[in-house]
């Protein structure tokens, strides 16, 4: 049942100026305060245990024997204590009237225990009778990479981000803020619902569509109570802005693994694939592929065609490239005769070639002839064949030069920022598996850091742009 | 004789009282073609004569099927009759049904025969709605025979379906070209599909009563579709 005014109400948890952890402990290193030591607002700390004070007052936060005690209104609460007591931390949190309290608490439904079960009847009680915003239980709360607000002392904060996250699961939560950050992709805000027993996946769906901070909303879920009601709020949000859903459970064995863990049951794959293409979202399977799709998303500019102009660096590659995107639904058209005219012009034929894809490794010295380089590009740009443009970078033949020598390396990294920038149709880089993973992740690092979609691989990155596309296409066909 | 059109209130009613879920065909496709669904035709007969008189008010040739709220595999129980050329050969064919259903079946519960017209054959394709735990209910739509029993093409949507869901469903089976026609078959009314699949969507979401439907077979043809056979199952609690 979704709270009266949920929306602002939201805003303030989501937004706090003034957050609380309660029952954090030297047995979990402190990681709440840790973590949210970064919090642009004002932190308080509530602890009892005489053992745990001093262990907190080193970290400089300000700590109460009870939340009714700290002398300002709390916006967020996220409480970390033992099952027994989180009924009465839930209770001061009505009486506090806070904005929100996260239950990072567990040992609830999920544990299928009649005690689990009782103890999440009554705190779910409290919060209802007195309308309080419950987060959880079993679940990380809450992170506003802006202001600080985290789950994990890793997570990076400070400097806005662009992309919301909703996860059933505290760890996929995290990863995905983490794992993500070294993709490029910087979070908005995110939220770990855990057990839902208050407020579920739409809740926070309606809450992210209409947040004008959050551009893309990425969702990790098992299962849910009120399926059209998902549906509706999945539909409404992807028809503002993308929305990624990655289930969990769609094995059989997978789907057993998602009761023990939130209590809540599964569809049918099939049924719950059909709700996701009839909600216009894109549904994706782990959090390579759900990066992978928001990364296409944010870096690339939006287009629905599925035409690809690919160049690559070797006659094999050129093969593979094209396999892979092929493979995704996307397609590899001969070019204009036009373009073949230019290209005619300066291609060196000995040991490549341009039909589509360009094996044009000799003709750009490896990316290292950055006059040609950006020729090529020209072409493939004016080209009304293609649709979207994706390029090879290898360190097979170039990872000594491109580690020696920075000026060659930014060389290369200037053409393809240019270019993106330069660029109407989705531009993407592939920086391919090498022997030097720690080349090509800097410079995956350093072309995503200039606004440059880069992928690890061929297939991940034709997958994540024929998910991009295809999500275009579908928003742009039910205008 | 059964009243001549039941609704869906009297025909559940009715089953509760036979402490049943499913409808008959009858009662089914009465009740389908209330809501505007394109069904065959079908008429109850109680006896031979009955049988005979329907046949003639139908058209020739006519198929006859048992109607028992205990028999669900019609054909295994020698329980139908197709190509039937004249009122003899109704006559003749009732008695027999009857007799092959007593030997086969001997406590199945007989109301007769249902006597509906040979519907001209199309492609075949069925259609159907069943309850998800957690989405409620939903539509199937696939190709009929070997394609939906054993290649399982089929695709579904949650009910309510808009235009656009019932579409992209029909578009969404792998054997979606059969639909335009091949070896010299009429290409399929989509036009038409889709609007069945709005209509049985309308009517789910309007019945939640109903807990199943199966319309196996529909023929598409290339200028509409029809329900040959249908099948209701609805809920036994209350």
């Amino acid at each position: 049942m979704t709270p009266a005014g949920l929306t602002p109400r939201l805003e303030r948890a989501f937004n706090p100026k003034t957050v609380a952890v309660v029952g954090d402990k030297r047995a979990m290193g402190y990681m709440w305060l840790h973590s949210m030591k970064t919090f642009a607002g004002k932190l308080y700390s509530v602890q009892i245990d005489p053992a745990e004070i001093p262990g907190i007052e080193a970290l400089e936060v300000p700590n109460y024997p009870s939340l009714t005690d700290i002398p300002e209104d709390i916006d967020y609460v996220l409480c970390a204590v033992p099952r027994p007591v989180a009924a009465r931390i839930v209770a001061d949190c009505a009486k506090k009237q806070v904005g929100a309290v996260a239950l990072f608490t567990s040992g609830f439904a999920e544990t299928e225990t009649e005690e689990g079960i009782d103890a999440q009847q009554q705190v779910t009680e409290i919060a209802r009778e007195n309308d309080l915003l419950l987060i959880g239980p079993n679940c990380m709360g809450l992170y506003n990479r802006r202001l600080g607000v985290r789950h994990s002392p890793d997570q990076e904060h400070g400097d806005a981000g662009n992309v919301g996250f909703i996860s059933q699961s505290g760890t996929h939560c995290i990863n995905f803020a983490l794992v993500g950050a070294t993709h490029g992709i910087k979070c908005s805000k995110t939220v770990s619902f855990g057990n839902a027993v208050l407020l579920d996946a739409p809740d926070y769906i309606d809450y992210l569509e209409q947040d004008a901070e959050t551009e893309v909303i990425a969702i990790y879920i098992e299962g849910t109570k009120d399926g059209p009601r998902l549906l509706r709020s999945l539909k409404a949000a992807a028809a503002r802005k993308p929305v990624v859903v990655w289930r969990g459970g769609t094995s059989t064995a997978g789907s057993r693994a998602v009761y023990s863990h939130t209590a809540s049951l599964a569809a049918a794959p099939a049924v719950w694939s059909a709700a996701m293409r009839q909600a216009g979202v894109i549904e994706t399977d782990g959090l390579d592929e759900t990066i992978d799709a928001v990364k296409a998303l944010v870096y690339c500019k939006p287009a629905t065609g599925k035409r690809m102009g690919l160049v690559a660096m070797t006659g094999g590659q050129s093969v593979v490239i094209t396999d892979a995107f092929e493979r995704e639904g996307m397609e590899v058209p001969l070019l204009t005769p036009a373009s073949y005219e230019k290209l005619a012009s300066f291609f060196n034929i000995i040991g490549g070639s341009y039909r589509n894809p360009l094996d044009a490794g000799g003709t750009i010295g490896m990316g290292f002839v950055p006059g040609n380089l950006q020729k090529l590009f020209e072409i493939l740009e004016e080209d009304e064949n293609v649709d979207a443009i994706a390029m090879e970078v290898s360190g097979t033949f170039i990872a000594r030069r491109l580690r020696d020598n920075p000026s060659i390396m930014n060389g290369l990294l200037d053409i393809l920022a240019a270019q993106r920038e330069r660029s109407a149709k989705p531009f993407l880089t592939i920086t391919h598996p090498s022997h030097v993973e720690d080349v090509m992740a800097d410079v995956r690092r350093k072309l995503l850091d200039r606004g440059v979609a880069a992928f690890t691989s061929f297939r991940s990155a034709a997958r994540a742009l024929a998910l991009a596309t295809a999500y275009w296409a579908s928003r742009h066909n039910g205008a | 004789m059964a009243p001549l059109m039941v609704t869906l209130s009297e025909a559940i009613e009715r089953a509760r009282n036979e402490d049943r879920s499913v409808l008959t065909e009858v009662e089914s496709k009465q009740i389908l073609a209330a809501a505007g669904i394109p069904v065959a035709e079908t008429t109850l007969a109680a006896s031979a004569d009955e049988a005979a008189k329907a046949a003639a008010n139908a058209g020739f040739p006519v198929v006859l099927k048992i109607v028992s709220p205990d028999v669900t595999h019609k054909s295994d129980v020698g329980g139908v009759r197709v190509g039937l050329e004249d009122e003899a050969a109704v006559r003749a064919a009732y008695d027999e049904i009857v007799a092959a259903v007593a030997e086969r079946q001997p406590k199945a519960r007989i109301e007769g025969v249902a006597v509906q017209a040979m519907a001209r054959p199309g492609t075949e394709v069925i259609v159907g709605m069943s309850k998800d735990p957690q989405f409620g209910p939903v539509l199937m739509f696939g190709l009929g025979g070997i394609f939906v029993e054993v290649l399982k093409d089929v695709a579904f949507r949650i009910v309510p379906l808009e235009e656009r869901d019932a579409r992209e469903m029909i578009d969404e089976i792998n054997g979606r070209a059969i639909l335009d026609g091949v070896r010299g078959g009429e290409p399929a009314d989509i036009g038409a599909l889709t609007g069945l699949l709005l209509q049985l969507s309308t009517f789910s979401e309007a019945n939640p009563q109903v807990e199943e439907l199966d319309l196996n077979p529909v023929f598409a043809y290339k200028d509409g579709c029809l329900a040959v056979d249908a099948r209701i199952v609805v809920s036994s609690d209350k």
